[in-house]
């Protein structure tokens, strides 16, 4: 997976707003889709979503990436939903040979499963769209700040940011692991099979998170020998105010959220 | 020769300290303590290396330090390490980090922001000291470190040396009175390595500030180090100034130790080349030993030999010869 959702420095309005209007137009947009039922509303989210990103002036290509790296799962749920979704226009009846011994005959793929797990792969889709508007648009330390002004205990603030911050450093890590492992003649990764590639990734997968871990408890003593969770009055060089764009915004979004909720009842 | 610093009371107290790491009871039975029975002390101003091989312990004694070992590390802590008259057993770490600054070996690990002004207000932002006076001492630690101009650099887009030295200034906005280096430059090219050093020299000669390295360098152990310390499987087997350690060969070989590469040759032409009776007076410096940055721990100005003497004595030297 190549996608970043670091933050991407710009000038947009999007930039400029403050980061607790992004982080309630994130939790309301992301509530609302939720509750999505028709496929063309999550159709029409998703490109009012992309418009938002155009907005922005964010890279489209890290949208494609999104979108690779959920492919796995849609294709999961392509499978399950089809195949066992109750639904009554058969597409692929049946699904396993009757040829085959004691199973044959059974299993439909059904018109109605399809058409669900498109639905649940768009709204996937829309969700993992929609916080990269926030994190690549926000610095992680005004972020931060923005979790504490809404209310957040820094100590989780920080934690649910930091979590962001680590995403890269995994995927250059991960590059690392596989370098030294080409080094090593080990080409599982370009040249292999799927169950090859499947049985590949716990040589790369423990030294990442053996790394991972250790990293992190390299980075909890630095964070301690600086005094970190110390206060409960922590300041802040840098700080937030809420213009008049902010709040035009959060009721703009408090509409757009609306509206999506309003068309699960109104559009069947 | 640098003089033996600080005559007043210790800063810094060793008191019969041994230290083991949660669960390494059962784990290692014959030698679960990785400090042990370590007393010592150091002295305000003071400018210590430890010298160890991997395991020694060296890292084990920098957290002890600031308290890291063992509210941050747990396991079990015998003895007292007392730093400015606190215990720090008593004092949280984060009293402690207001006495005592350390920098890890690995840059990435203790760089966590997205800016360098926001990396060193980090520490001060979550003591709540006033805005303004984050603001005065980011600035006073950046000009220290030779970051000015650097403040909206992302941290990831510098150099090993100029990340080392941010950590540096991220833990002088604390205001410790003690500087600890965790093999700080054992990720480092020679460059970086000196620029870290430079700085650390300027703190400790302009601002007093009392500097506990963890190092292998010898080079820089003997140009740069009052005093060595020398940790053997969690033992303080030796202390002493960098000559008084360096000559001592029995030891080096036993802890796996190398000196710097003068003094290796001058111990070598010591043994094969320069008879007893023509040692030059202790008092009289070697022309040799003029402006060279790394005579106060050197054995070479102590020998009556010629440059060609030195010369024939390297090639040897580096050809293995007996």
């Amino acid at each position: 997976m190549k996608a970043t959702v670091q933050y991407v420095p710009g000038k947009s309005a999007f930039h400029r707003l403050d980061p607790r209007s992004k982080i309630v137009f994130m939790l309301l947009v992301t509530f609302a889709i939720l509750i999505v039922q028709n496929l063309w509303v999550a159709v029409a989210v998703l490109l009012t979503l992309v418009l938002f990103w155009g907005l922005a002036r964010l890279p489209f290509s890290v949208v494609a990436d999104l979108g690779k790296a959920m492919l796995g799962i849609v294709v999961f749920l392509f499978v399950v939903q089809a195949l066992l979704y109750p639904g009554k226009t058969a597409l692929i009846q049946p699904v396993i040979p009757r040829f085959v011994p004691f199973i044959g005959g059974r299993g439909q793929v059904t018109l109605e499963g399809v058409l669900f797990a498109l639905l649940l792969s768009l709204r996937l889709l829309a969700m993992v769209v929609v916080l990269p508007l926030v994190s690549m648009t926000t610095p992680v330390h005004i972020l931060t700040l923005g979790l504490v002004r809404l209310g957040l205990p820094y100590r989780l603030a920080y934690t649910v940011t930091t979590a962001l911050n680590l995403i890269p450093i995994l995927q250059i890590e991960a590059g690392v692991i596989r370098d030294a492992q080409r080094l090593r003649a080990f080409q599982v990764f370009e040249k292999g099979g799927f169950l090859d590639k499947l049985k590949a990734y716990p040589p790369l997968v423990t030294p990442l998170i053996i790394g991972a871990m250790r990293r992190a408890q390299l980075m909890a003593i630095a964070m301690d020998s600086r005094a970190f969770g110390a206060s409960g009055n922590r300041t802040y060089i840098q700080d937030i105010r809420m213009r008049a764009g902010d709040w035009l915004f959060i009721g703009f979004s408090i509409l757009y959220a609306g509206a999506i909720v309003a068309m699960r009842f109104l559009v069947r | 020769m640098r003089q033996h610093k600080g005559q007043q009371e210790p800063y810094i107290v060793f008191d019969d300290v041994s230290y083991r790491y949660p669960g390494s009871g059962h784990a290692v039975k014959k030698h679960p303590y990785v400090l042990k029975h370590v007393s010592l002390t150091i002295h305000r101003g003071e400018f210590v290396a430890v010298l160890g091989e991997n395991g020694a312990g060296k890292s084990t004694f920098c957290q002890a330090l600031n308290g890291v070992v063992p509210h941050s590390r747990g396991g079990r802590m015998r003895g007292r390490v007392i730093v400015g008259g606190q215990d720090t057993q008593q004092a949280t770490v984060a009293e402690m980090a207001q006495q005592v600054g350390i920098v890890l070996e690995d840059p990435e690990a203790q760089l966590f922001t997205t800016s360098v002004l926001s990396e060193v207000a980090f520490g001060p932002e979550n003591l709540g000291v006033d805005p303004g006076e984050i603001l005065r001492r980011a600035r006073w630690a950046l000009e220290v470190v030779r970051l000015t101009g650097y403040e909206d650099h992302p941290p990831t887009a510098l150099s090993g040396g100029q990340k080392q030295r941010l950590a540096i200034a991220a833990a002088l906005t604390m205001h410790p009175q003690v500087l600890v280096l965790d093999e700080a430059t054992s990720q480092l090219d020679p460059l970086g390595t000196l620029e870290v050093f430079s700085v650390v020299r300027e703190l400790n000669e302009q601002y007093k500030m009392t500097i506990v390295m963890a190092t292998n360098k010898g080079e820089e152990v003997a140009e740069f180090c009052d005093r060595v310390l020398v940790l053997h499987k969690g033992e303080l087997i030796a202390q002493g100034t960098p000559r008084e350690v360096f000559a001592d060969t029995e030891l080096l070989q036993r802890v796996t130790i190398r000196a710097p590469q003068v003094s290796q040759l001058a111990l070598y032409l010591a043994e094969r080349e320069v008879p007893a009776d023509k040692k030059r007076p202790a008092d009289e410096k070697h022309p040799l030993a003029a402006g060279c940055s790394l005579s106060a721990g050197c054995s070479l100005s102590a020998l009556p030999i010629t440059l060609d003497e030195a010369r024939r004595g390297i090639v040897q030297l580096m050809r293995g010869a007996d």
